[in-house]
């Protein structure tokens, strides 16, 4: 097997290698040819409505020729562009997840869009009022723009209806505070003896979607997770972070409503789909998958709050890595404009579940046709008005994960919330240490 | 050299012997040039891809940069002090070490039986030796996420059906205390059909004569497995035993695919740590270093164990 694997690699390269003879003929005369790297965060479909996409925008822009390119999940989405960057072949364009643009930008890996923008004869102001404004924080670093938003999410409640009509509880009021949360999940667990037949709710927990959880459930408890001004602060322990999982850890341990433990998200959804649990939280992007399984009518509402109402954004923005020539830049710079026009950017959201980050995509008329006819679309867009940037610090994955590991623990009854935060707090501040050294705590 | 040689040397003029040595080296090499020549093809691949990224993880293992800006610099043998301080590191060494015995012991004991009752060829024997093997044929990533749903809490085949038996479910993947054994049972379940087929040939060659007499002086089946199958297996053992720990080093995609090394650390392995020090933590002199770590300790492992065998071969 590991020889079959190397005679591969050896293939691609020779098969490389034939392409760069063949193709300086072509260069100089023929169309621009930019790749665009694109992951597939959720089900298998986007790959093919994402060709669609790409052959549309060939058609109609002959001097450019794009070509899209898989690159798997988020986090691999990430690897293969740093791997190119690295090989000295970038990418023109990326959609990255919209948290790791800061990273990138303090390694140096993001091309600033501020001169490309300039040259459009626009404004910095004009170019961003598109954009619905809490999408703004993940795709602006010190007052430059990095990043164009493509497709977002934001966290939801969703509720299983009939489940909540048995129980006396009225679908069309759903919960609004913790409290009335706490209660709702009490009614709507199911046991028999010892043994629970059917949560309450269910909080998915695994790298990447806790994280997120974390914030979501800290944003609405008062808190704000990180320092969205600068990049080498987190802000773990914390009261409001403490309330956060202490709530979560109550909800499984003292309520006795949600499952023990961390359960990854596609482990909730087919929870939610099975009956086997009656409220979850979930991401927008989820919403496209329940609504074509769910054998059940089903409402999606804000996420309660115990402090506030507020909620971290998610999703990727279109990203050009550093170190581009100028040709392919303004070719890569045409097809993300293209891509996040209102147009284009109405018929991903329509064709995926995320909602369009361009305001003006809701205007359209098909975009106005489709809300009529999916209601629930609706809600996503409207907690946008309190939602707030997605965390992002020096090295976001790491620092992401000292939480995660803790919140693990404590999830599965392993230690309290408040040591839980400390020690994950003291493990962040480890891996920020470099980046502080050069910034914060760099002194005349 | 040949007890011969001396004697003829004090013949030869003081030049000679260099000259000597020189033609003959070129000699051997004159004769032994096609056999270089057509090892030649797959020695560039070998270099290009093997020798020469290892030689690259060598070099990266030395440099660190200190901060985010600050540039590459040499800093010896700091990278794999780091790593070794790392309480990660010591955790999936642990991780694995667990993982090692707690797959290569049931897999290899699951495999002997099976070959042990399947040893006849008849129809229905090839027949459950197919189905033994069929684990092999899935590719691991297909098998984890199988898996993934068969171990989903409250909803996956597992809990659907000793639910009933338990009186609290348990999270097989969320649980840090069950997760490793979740993630061991997966290897378990698919190596032992392909460690089954080294024990069906090595029982292949247990001689036929040396089983009959033992079965003339009345051993019985106890006695022949104990003093003539065993024994004659031993080589078989030794080779399976090595792949199996060369598996649980090199073969991670179920940690991938099914816990990202969660929860909270308790299915982190070594081979995973470093790639989370390369793709996560973006730090590739402390990836380099771990690489090498465990490196050195399969090359040692399996020069032990080819002594090992080449002991057993050479001697009684």
């Amino acid at each position: 097997m590991l020889f079959s694997r190397r005679l591969m690699l050896g293939l691609a390269v020779a098969g490389t290698m034939a392409g760069a003879f063949a193709f300086p003929a072509l260069a100089g005369e023929g169309p621009t040819e930019i790749d665009l790297f694109f992951p597939v965060p959720v089900d298998g479909k986007l790959a093919r409505d994402m060709g669609t996409l790409i052959k549309e925008f060939n058609e109609t822009h002959p001097d450019v020729k794009a070509t899209a390119v898989y690159t798997g999940s988020y986090d691999d989405t990430l690897i293969k562009t740093r791997a190119a960057i690295k090989a000295g072949k970038p990418p023109a364009a990326v959609i990255m997840s919209a948290n790791f643009l800061l990273d990138m930008q303090l390694e140096n890996e993001l091309t600033n869009l501020d001169s490309l923008i300039k040259a459009d004869g626009t404004t910095k102001e004009q170019f961003l009022g598109q954009f619905f404004p809490a999408l703004q924080g993940n795709a602006v670093i010190n007052r430059s723009v990095y990043g164009v938003p493509f497709h977002n999410s934001t966290p939801l409640l969703y509720i299983n209806a009939d489940k909540a009509k048995e129980a006396g509880l009225d679908p069309s009021k759903p919960p609004q505070t913790w409290a009335e949360l706490t209660d709702w999940a009490k009614k709507l667990t199911r046991r028999e003896g010892d043994k629970v037949t059917q949560w309450g709710i269910a909080i998915p927990c695994a790298y990447d979607y806790c994280g997120w959880m974390m914030e979501t459930l800290t944003m609405s408890n008062g808190g704000r997770y990180y320092n969205e001004e600068f990049g080498g602060e987190v802000y773990y322990d914390t009261p409001s972070m403490l309330g956060a999982l202490t709530w979560w850890n109550d909800l499984i341990a003292k309520h006795k409503v949600h499952p023990p433990g961390a359960t990854p998200g596609p482990a909730v959804s087919t929870s939610f789909i099975s009956g086997n649990a009656a409220m979850i939280m979930l991401s927008t992007g989820s919403l496209t998958y329940v609504r074509d399984n769910a054998k059940f009518a089903y409402k999606v509402a804000f996420i309660p709050r115990n402090v506030r109402n507020a909620v971290p954004i998610g999703g990727a923005s279109l990203i050009m890595p550093a170190g581009l020539e100028a040709d392919k830049q303004k070719a890569a710079w045409t097809l993300i404009k293209w891509m996040t026009s209102p147009e284009k950017s109405g018929w991903w959201s329509r064709a995926t579940g995320y909602f369009a980050p361009n305001m003006a995509a809701y205007k359209t008329p098909e975009m106005v046709e489709f809300l009529n006819k999916n209601p629930d679309a609706k809600t996503a867009v409207e907690q946008l008005d309190v939602a707030k940037p997605w965390f992002a610090t020096y090295k976001t994955v790491p620092v992401r994960k000292n939480l995660e590991d803790e919140v693990m623990l404590v999830l599965n009854g392993k230690k309290q919330p408040k040591e839980a935060l400390a020690a994950a707090q003291k493990a962040a501040d480890e891996t920020l240490k470099p980046y502080n050294a050069e910034t914060s705590l760099k002194l005349p | 050299m040949s007890l011969a040689e001396p004697a003829a040397l004090p013949v030869a003029t003081s030049a000679a012997p260099r000259l000597h040595v020189l033609k003959r080296f070129m000699g051997r090499f004159k004769a032994s040039l096609p056999a270089y020549l057509l090892l030649l093809p797959s020695l560039v691949f070998l270099a290009l891809f093997t020798y020469g990224a290892m030689g690259r993880v060598l070099v990266d293992a030395l440099y660190q940069r200190a901060t985010p800006k600050a540039p590459v610099r040499f800093v010896g043998f700091e990278n794999i002090s780091a790593v070794l301080a790392d309480p990660a590191f010591a955790g999936a060494v642990v991780n694995n070490l667990i993982y090692a015995v707690g797959t290569a012991v049931p897999s290899i004991a699951l495999a002997l039986l099976f070959a042990l009752a399947l040893s006849r060829t008849h129809a229905v024997n090839s027949a459950l030796r197919a189905a033994l093997f069929l684990p092999v044929l899935i590719p691991m990533v297909a098998a984890s996420a199988l898996f993934l749903f068969i171990f989903l809490p409250n909803v996956g085949l597992l809990d659907y059906y000793i639910g009933r038996l338990l009186p609290v479910l348990p999270n097989w993947l969320g649980d840090p205390d069950i997760a490793l054994y979740a993630i061991m049972v997966i290897t378990i379940w698919k190596n032992a059909g392909y460690y089954m087929l080294f024990f069906l040939a090595g029982l292949q060659a247990v001689p036929e004569d040396v089983m009959e007499a033992a079965h003339l002086d009345g051993a019985g089946p106890y006695m022949r497995l104990r003093h003539i199958i065993l024994p004659e297996l031993k080589p078989t053992f030794l080779f399976v035993t090595v792949i199996a720990i060369l598996n649980a080093v090199t073969q991670v995609d179920h940690v991938f695919v099914m816990t990202q090394g969660g929860p909270s650390n308790a299915t982190n392995l070594v081979l995973f740590y470093i790639y989370q020090q390369s793709v996560e933590h973006y730090d590739i002199g402390k990836a380099s270093a771990a690489t090498l770590l465990t490196l050195a300790a399969l090359m040692g492992l399996t020069a032990l164990s080819f002594r090992t065998m080449a002991n057993r071969e050479g001697g009684p």
